[in-house]
């Protein structure tokens, strides 16, 4: 009986030390409860995999203007060209595979999206610590600062930035990340506030330890989750809208387009049926943004402790 | 007595219904673009001078082909080789009922070269003539030298009202306090990127048109405007995108014009400069600029599919060009045809130059002012690449473009290594181009002002400014002939393409294609 009782008691030992151990896989488990979040989060990887190894999986390079031919332009998806290779998706007004030029198009948009993510995110977030931490002057400056760039649309202010520092990649993720770090720098803050309050700063405080180990050590870990669901929102925002810029020719190059551009370019071929220029890319971006919002959603829910059952 | 009120009532209800549409008819038009100004001596400018054609009227206008036709003069006649006279008609009115003198032409005149802030003026067309009037409907002529083109230049210099128009600014013209003419159309409204509104002029000298208004929207965008057509929101729309121009040819309802322009698609080559900003070695470290040899440019020629640019990029609406103006026009010569596509002759030319690896070069071009323009820039780097010159593709909007391929350099130089642009002749002859194109760049006397290559050869030019001083037409052909074969024969420019415009309206309506490529809606017809 006793032995029995103790099995028990063990066995929920178990369960329960197991369960506290590993928030990660408790975590993984409310994530993949929803078949919607699973599916877009594989389709999401899917979508990594492609932009990550594009050289390698394109049939052609679009890019490689002395593969590029005039003369296979504007031909419906399945058909073949001069060199006897497939378009599966057919081809752009300039010649390209349109299934090569998404594939890299991906891989720009991505990296663009992402990178300017991971730049805004750093960026944004050390101002709003430092403003919540420090308050007083600091923060109602840094806020004004904020409210400001808040209150100008973004495609405006990049429209503006690019028109200044012209074309380019880099030149792109400049104007993104100016767009983006004020909203870094709102969500820390606000639960950077929330959390200087607690007894576990007082104590560090009280051990004299420096700012920045406060800052980065003990209240940023803890604005952990609000900053990852923006992170992955913010990146969407980004893609769709490095897509705008591009679609109206102020992004990248000609001869390297991306998503957005690859779409401005079938635009114009849309009202003599030649849909494949710009449907094709256009789904692409589609699934991209909503894999991503969808992946963003749920690790809203999950991480959210109000939404937690 | 009620009823008689009534039968009364009806009666002029019914005729005025029935008045209306005989004498308003209403064209509405979705035009491609918006003209900068009203102002006719403002701003030098295709679509300025076309929507100006409407409102104005020359000494001599220009028909379809751009010959010389009598217009506010009736004739002309040269006194002898540096003397013109003109005789003006008689009984015109402007278009508030005052009535038509010298005077006009000679204020009209005096104020072209000379508006202010205006962004390229008609100075050209006015420099080196002298106006007298000899009595109200005669005016002479004076040119510094024999100049043989004085009708030519006449005939692009609006004629605006003395009275209306003394010390009027451009705004004045555009708000429609001066905009007085004596053309077919009077000015209405102009609603920048709005619309523009025209009316009938009742008292017009010649044929009247049939539209008592005309509405012209501005629509930009090519696509939106075909579907602005199609959804019948206009009647009428110039500059037809070219994926869409097969479609509308087979659809019932509408009707297509197509016809050649006098414009010619060309690049420039950086040939005056020995290092040349975007020519590169292929490390990407400096190189003697290739371009100053006439073999790498006649490598560059042969290695341009000028047919499949026409075919693929123009979808067969263009013309291959050997030259400055296509077959027809006055100076053309018939010995000059496309250079042939040969990628290997290409090849052997660049290794013979010493360039056999080729080199790294940028093609500049605009993006929104010739038809297909970046999707050419785009097809000639693929061509250049082929043949081993790796080329970048940079395109801008033109309001950016010009400047910098015209001045953007270090002393106002040409910024540019090789640049993709157009030209039309305005006075419809050869000597048109070889003047601005070709002719040695010297800004003080008007010539080679728009060479952004630079290209400078002494016997062209003594044969080109020959051709300008001679009155006899057909020794001026000969010399104009003469310098075409040289200057593409050195390769001064390299011509890709002649532009086709094409228009298209709902059936019904007919519209001449012109060589210059202008909607005059008085010429607008329905059948």
């Amino acid at each position: 009986m006793t032995a029995l009782a103790d099995h028990g008691a063990d066995h929920g030992a178990e369960q329960g030390v197991g369960q506290a151990d590993s928030p990660l896989r408790r975590f993984l488990a409310d994530f993949f409860e929803s078949r919607v979040a699973t599916v877009a989060f594989a389709a999401l990887l899917g979508i990594v995999f492609i932009a990550l190894f594009a050289p390698w999986i394109s049939p052609t390079n679009p890019y490689d203007l002395a593969t590029v031919d005039i003369l296979d332009n504007r031909l419906p998806p399945g058909s073949e060209g001069f060199t006897g290779m497939t378009f599966w998706l057919g081809t752009d007004g300039a010649g390209r595979d349109i299934l090569s030029a998404i594939f890299y198009g991906l891989r720009t948009s991505l990296s663009v999206g992402v990178m300017s993510g991971l730049i805004a995110m750093v960026m944004g977030s050390s101002i709003g610590l430092v403003a919540a931490y420090f308050g007083g002057r600091t923060d109602t400056l840094i806020m004004r600062i904020v409210d400001v760039q808040l209150s100008f649309p973004a495609i405006l202010v990049a429209l503006v930035l690019l028109a200044l520092l012209g074309k380019g990649v880099d030149k792109i993720i400049v104007a993104l990340v100016a767009v983006q770090w004020a909203y870094y720098a709102r969500t820390v803050r606000a639960s950077a506030l929330v959390e200087r309050r607690k007894e576990y700063v007082e104590a560090a405080t009280c051990l004299a330890l420096d700012h920045r180990r406060i800052l980065f050590r003990h209240v940023l870990p803890n604005c952990l989750p609000p900053l990852i669901v923006v992170v992955t929102v913010q990146t969407a925002h980004a893609i769709s809208l490095e897509a705008t810029l591009s679609f109206l020719g102020i992004g990248l190059p000609v001869t390297e387009p991306s998503l957005g551009l690859l779409i401005a370019n079938g635009f114009e071929y849309m009202l003599s049926q030649k849909y494949w220029i710009s449907i094709f890319p256009g789904v692409a971006l589609l699934i991209t943004i909503v894999t991503i919002n969808l992946v963003g959603d749920q690790l809203r829910d999950v991480l959210n402790p109000r939404l937690q059952r | 007595m009620r009823i008689m009120k009534a039968v009364l009532g009806a009666t002029v209800a019914l005729a005025m219904l029935g008045a209306m549409p005989a004498g308003a008819k209403e064209l509405r038009v979705g035009l491609a673009n918006e003209p900068t100004a009203i102002d006719p001596h403002y701003h030098n400018l295709t679509p300025n001078n076309a929507l100006t054609a409407s409102i104005f009227d020359t000494l001599i206008l220009q028909d379809d082909r751009q010959r010389l036709l009598p217009g506010l003069a009736t004739s002309w006649k040269a006194l002898d080789s540096t003397t013109w006279e003109f005789k003006l008609r008689q009984g015109v009115k402007w278009h508030d009922g005052k009535a038509f003198t010298a005077d006009d032409v000679l204020f009209s005149f005096e104020r072209a070269p000379d508006v202010p802030n205006s962004p390229s003026g008609f100075a050209t067309f006015t420099k080196g003539k002298t106006l007298s009037k000899v009595d109200d409907f005669t005016i002479q002529v004076k040119t510094e030298k024999p100049h043989p083109l004085t009708p030519n230049d006449i005939s692009q210099v609006k004629i605006i009202s003395k009275a209306a128009a003394t010390g009027a600014s451009t705004a004045d013209f555009n708000s429609g306090k001066a905009a007085i003419g004596t053309g077919p159309f009077k000015f209405v409204e102009w609603v920048p990127s709005d619309r523009l509104v025209l009316e009938r002029n009742e008292d017009y000298w010649g044929e009247k048109s049939e539209w008592s208004r005309v509405v012209i929207k501005p629509i930009k965008n090519g696509a939106a405007r075909v579907a602005a057509l199609l959804a019948g929101d206009v009647d009428f729309i110039d500059k037809v995108p070219t994926p869409d121009i097969a479609r509308l040819k087979n659809d019932p309802k509408l009707s297509v014009s197509q016809g050649p322009s006098n414009r010619v698609i060309y690049l420039h080559l950086d040939q005056f400069r020995d290092d040349s900003p975007f020519v590169r070695a292929k490390d990407g470290g400096p190189i003697k600029n290739p371009l100053k040899d006439v073999r790498v440019r006649r490598a560059i020629s042969k290695a341009i599919n000028r047919d499949a640019i026409v075919e693929r990029v123009m979808e067969d609406v263009a013309i291959a060009a050997g030259q400055l103006l296509p077959d027809g026009f006055f100076g053309v010569s018939d010995k000059l045809k496309p250079e042939a596509y040969d990628p290997e002759g290409a090849k052997a030319l660049l290794t013979e130059a010493g360039v056999p690896d080729g080199f790294k070069l940028t093609i500049h071009g605009p993006n929104d002012r010739y038809i297909n323009d970046a999707k050419i820039a785009e097809a000639i780097a693929q061509m250049l690449t082929r043949v081993g010159i790796d080329t970048a593709v940079e395109t801008m909007p033109k309001s950016v473009y010009f400047k910098r391929a015209s001045r953007g350099g270090p002393d106002g130089s040409p910024e540019f290594s090789l640049v993709l642009v157009g030209w039309g002749a305005g006075t419809g002859e050869a000597s048109s181009p070889l003047k601005s194109l070709i002719h040695t760049y010297d800004k003080s006397r008007g010539m080679g002002a728009s060479n952004r290559g630079r290209h400078s050869d002494a016997k062209i030019d003594a044969l080109i400014e020959e051709a300008l001083a001679t009155v006899d037409d057909a020794k001026r052909e000969a010399l104009l002939q003469d310098a075409t074969e040289q200057a593409i024969g050195n390769l001064a420019i390299i011509p890709l393409h002649y532009q086709v415009s094409t228009w298209a309206a709902r059936k019904g309506l007919s519209y001449a294609p012109r060589t210059d490529e202008r909607t005059l809606y008085s010429e607008v017809y329905s059948n």
